[in-house]
């Protein structure tokens, strides 16, 4: 089993007493990344509601994009599979939408279901670049201007003869409308008015926003974190309540600002860590471990790899099992929610004794 | 360990008891007086000795219920957790809701929205409400495949099958339509729906689907009846749905979500609506086979979250906090919409009116269960609230004299004199949910029922007596004592014993594997996706 301190190799118990050392000492530890499975994910809350810690999330650039417009206006929204096989319209705002999987299944296929079924898909780029047969609508100014605008000519605020018109107008004479945005890319006001364009759509035909966020686990945390505290991702639990507060329980702003003294980086799906990781004393939980990647590193297995773990699925847009592939771990790679476990038991008997 | 509950009033409509006496209890289960000492002695002197509450439509779990939370942050409020479980007092959380539902009394507690494409998830978060056995019902009517294959005219045998493949992969406890191709047709352009409207694209009705699911659920031998969503939910006139509906089921077994939503006889100028409380209540008394809960209304702020984005779209303009969400799903999807039921409110107070009525009316409690189809109607934080004004006309006069007129003047509350017994209340609570459910060994206190129990202390101020149990037992064990939450134990998720027939499940796994690019196998519930064991077998019937 792969686990150091302070860069020398070390045994799981050695690294286990350092992490809970650590830990133990800490008065305001974050918890963050958890880009893993349900049972680290769910682990990790646990562990945290016990020690105070506060939670916070690999992609919560997006996710609170997402999550802050969705909470002030709300949303109308899709799935990959129904956009795939319903939609005669699709406009993609900004150019991060066009890297994603999904992206090729639009492309490669005609609607087959509803009312569209049959008829061709007409592909708008708003902010990025159409491929070939698509309609690329210019935004010099920027995506939000060129969003504005466009939702003025939907709702008859403006009439011109611009490239943007005419988008509107294809847009309005289409049966089933689907807008793919990436929350990251286009931040809060632009899913906003992505939200207002579609809902304001929907009073002439139907249409939805579809958002697309890659690269990692945020989309399982966020329910996750929804059941279990009855919040989003971004809680703390140092008043021994669950206070929700995207701006405070930014782990690298509590860093940066010296409210953090310990941090408990999950990683089990790889993913890079952080900069400020190296700034407080840290635990990182990796499923592909570096020795330098904080004080304790402790490898564990890859969700979906390793060992069979609940992971987000990109294509579904669902939470699906995804089982150890081949053989499964090696015997000594712990899953991430194992080690989390026994921190919460090591520290828990740690305060016993303190007692 | 032999215990025995001694000195209670032990209040068994099932078995026509109500009267003082003791409930023996061994190994979890309920058993004959055994002529033996006990090894505990718990003293009920001055208490009522229920069955555990059975919860059968409460949206507790899943994508609609999460997005509410993400939606409206401040709906619920946090407290400081106690010992024992760092989220019990999360406001809204899932151990929140199963630690108040607990000190309720309810042991049981099934969400009827359980969508098969985001079974897993549903599963999950159901699986970490603590101290209830839980179930979901499956949700079918909207989907292509289904849509698909009734097009095809391929009969009902198929269907079985494909109902019988989502049951199984889903592992639900029964199975639900909710306004059967309503959010198909809202995807192709539809804004309303009845019966007989032809679904776009596919030349069906909701008479068609719905019918089909109902054969399909009586072939497979599922204890729960088809539980039904009508059309036309909270629109003057939907009473006329309800009875459509019910005409539509042709003596097959029915159950209705939420009636009070459709108890709603429109006024002359069309525009209003007046209770059709007795015209519901009458057609239950008319049809053993069908059954209802009811949806009651409470006062005060909620979020709406449903399946029926057909009704969710239409009614967005009525958010309140003027924000909403809906989600046009891979078949249904979900509509979350806040709204206030204004205190005083001359609509929510005939709303109250009637689903009072309809109980108050009701000749047979087993068959017209207490819900408010939470958080739709309010929350279920209100049952003691309405089982007091069910059993108090004094309590029910003070309320109706604060309320608006029209209370009066659209339905016929004020005028009944009726009070329910506490055996009604544990038909109305237990034995109904539990029949209704087919759950043998729960909703009594005979021998071989399971030791899910709750004492109250006797109390004339009912909201107090049913909101902070004395003790409740699960399986025996005393999980809440003086209205606290004392052992933290996990439930276990029921679910039918269902087989899927193999060229169904080949069929539908290449269906899907076009469809969405993964096939069958990303869509179950396995048992290795839970951290502990959660599955509990519930046979279908003989």
């Amino acid at each position: 089993m792969p686990a150091w301190v302070k860069g020398a190799a070390a045994d799981m118990d050695t690294a286990l007493s350092a992490a809970v050392e650590l830990l133990g000492a800490a008065r305001t530890p974050v918890i963050a990344g958890l880009n893993a499975d349900v049972s680290a994910i769910r682990a990790a809350y646990d562990l945290a509601g016990r020690v105070g810690a506060s939670v916070d999330t690999l992609g919560a650039a997006g996710t609170y994009a997402e999550l802050g417009a969705l909470s002030r206006v709300g949303a109308m929204t899709s799935t990959p599979a129904e956009v795939v096989g319903r939609a005669d319209a699709v406009l993609v705002v900004g150019s991060a939408p066009w890297n994603a999987a999904l992206s090729a299944r639009i492309l490669d296929a005609r609607p087959s279901r509803g009312r569209a079924a049959g008829s061709d898909r007409a592909l708008l780029a708003l902010g990025g670049s159409a491929p070939q047969g698509g309609t690329t609508i210019p935004a010099e100014n920027g995506i939000l201007p060129a969003l504005a605008l466009l939702r003025a000519h939907l709702r008859g605020h403006l009439a011109d003869d611009s490239p943007i018109a005419g988008a509107a107008e294809r847009l309005s004479g289409s049966l089933y409308v689907a807008v793919l945005y990436d929350p990251a890319e286009i931040g809060e006001f632009g899913v906003e008015t992505v939200q207002g364009l579609v809902v304001d759509l929907n009073d002439r035909t139907r249409a939805f926003a579809l958002p697309v966020q890659g690269g990692n686990q945020d989309r399982a945390v966020v329910p996750v974190a929804a059941w279990t505290t009855g919040q989003a991702p971004r809680v703390g639990f140092g008043r021994r309540v669950p206070e929700h507060d995207p701006w405070r329980f930014d782990a690298a702003r509590q860093v940066a600002a010296g409210e953090a003294d310990a941090a408990l980086w999950i990683a089990s799906v790889p993913a890079p860590a952080p900069d400020w990781l190296g700034r407080v004393p840290s635990i990182a939980l990796m499923g592909d471990a570096a020795a330098d990647a904080a004080e304790v590193v402790i490898g564990v297995g890859v969700p979906g790899r390793d060992h069979g773990g609940v992971l987000w699925n990109d294509t579904r847009a669902a939470l699906t099992y995804w089982p150890a592939q081949g053989a499964g771990a090696p015997a000594d790679l712990p899953s991430a929610a194992a080690v989390i476990g026994q921190l919460a038991q090591r520290l828990a008997g740690r305060s016993e004794t303190a007692c | 360990m032999l215990s025995v509950i001694r000195g209670g009033r032990v209040v068994d409509p099932t078995a026509s008891r109500d009267a003082v006496g003791d409930v023996w209890i061994e190994d979890g289960h309920v058993i004959e007086a055994p002529g033996r000492e006990p090894d505990r002695v718990i003293d009920a002197a001055g208490c009522v000795v229920m069955a555990g509450g059975v919860e059968v439509h409460s949206h507790i779990a899943g994508g609609n219920v999460i997005t509410s939370r993400l939606l409206l942050p401040e709906l619920y409020v946090s407290e400081a957790a106690p010992e024992g479980h760092p989220f019990a007092h999360a406001g809204g959380a899932a151990a929140w809701i199963g630690a108040t539902y607990a000190r309720m009394g309810y042991t049981t507690a099934v969400e009827p929205a359980m969508p098969p494409t985001h079974a897993l998830g549903t599963q999950l978060e159901l699986a970490d409400i603590p101290l209830l056995d839980r179930g979901a019902l499956t949700v079918m009517g909207n989907d292509d495949h289904l849509l698909q294959l009734l097009r095809d005219g391929e009969g009902a045998n198929a269907v079985r099958d494909l109902v019988a493949l989502n049951i199984a992969t889903s592992r639900g406890l029964g199975v639900k339509c909710i306004n059967a191709g309503g959010a198909s047709a809202f995807k192709d352009g539809a804004l309303k729906l009845a019966l007989d409207d032809e679904i776009p694209c596919y030349g069906l009705s909701t008479r068609t689907i719905m019918g089909a699911l109902l054969d399909a659920v009586e072939a497979l031998k599922v204890p729960h009846p088809l539980h039904v969503h009508c059309n036309n939910l909270g629109l003057p006139g939907a009473d006329d749905s309800f009875m459509a509906t019910l005409d539509a089921a042709e003596g097959r077994r029915i159950h209705f979500a939420h009636a009070q939503f459709y108890a709603y006889g429109a006024t002359d100028d069309g525009k209003g609506f007046r209770s059709a409380a007795e015209r519901i209540a009458r057609a239950i008394g008319d049809n053993p086979q069908a059954t209802l809960d009811i949806g009651q209304v409470v006062f005060g702020q909620t979020v709406t979250v449903s399946l029926d984005i057909l009704r969710q779209f239409a009614g967005r303009k009525g958010a309140n906090p003027k924000k909403w969400v809906v989600n046009a799903g891979d078949a249904e999807g979900g509509g979350v919409v806040p709204f206030l039921y204004r205190p005083k409110g001359p609509t929510s107070s005939l709303q109250w009116a009637i689903g009072l009525e309809i109980m108050l009316l009701s000749p047979d409690p087993e068959r017209t269960i207490l819900t408010t189809d939470h958080p739709n109607g309010g929350p279920f934080t209100q049952y003691p609230r309405i089982i007091h004004l069910l059993m108090d006309k004094g309590e029910r006069e003070r309320e109706i004299a604060a309320l608006p007129g029209v209370v009066g003047e659209r339905s016929g509350l004020p005028g009944i004199d009726r009070e329910y017994s506490l055996s009604e209340i544990a038909q109305l609570t237990r034995s109904g949910p539990a029949k209704l459910l087919g759950l043998a060994d729960k909703g009594h206190l005979r021998p071989g029922a399971r030791a899910d129990v709750a004492v109250y202390r006797d109390d004339s101020n009912r909201t107090a007596m049913f909101t902070a149990a004395k003790l409740v037992l699960k399986d025996g064990v005393p999980i809440v004592e003086d209205g606290e939450v004392v052992e933290w134990r996990s439930g276990r998720t029921l679910s039918l014993v269902m087989d899927a027939d193999k060229a169904m499940a080949k069929r539908t796994d290449s269906y899907l594997t076009d469809r969405f690019g993964t096939g069958l196998d990303s869509f179950t519930v396995p048992d290795e996706a839970f951290d502990a064991p959660t599955f509990e077998a519930v046979p279908c019937r003989v």
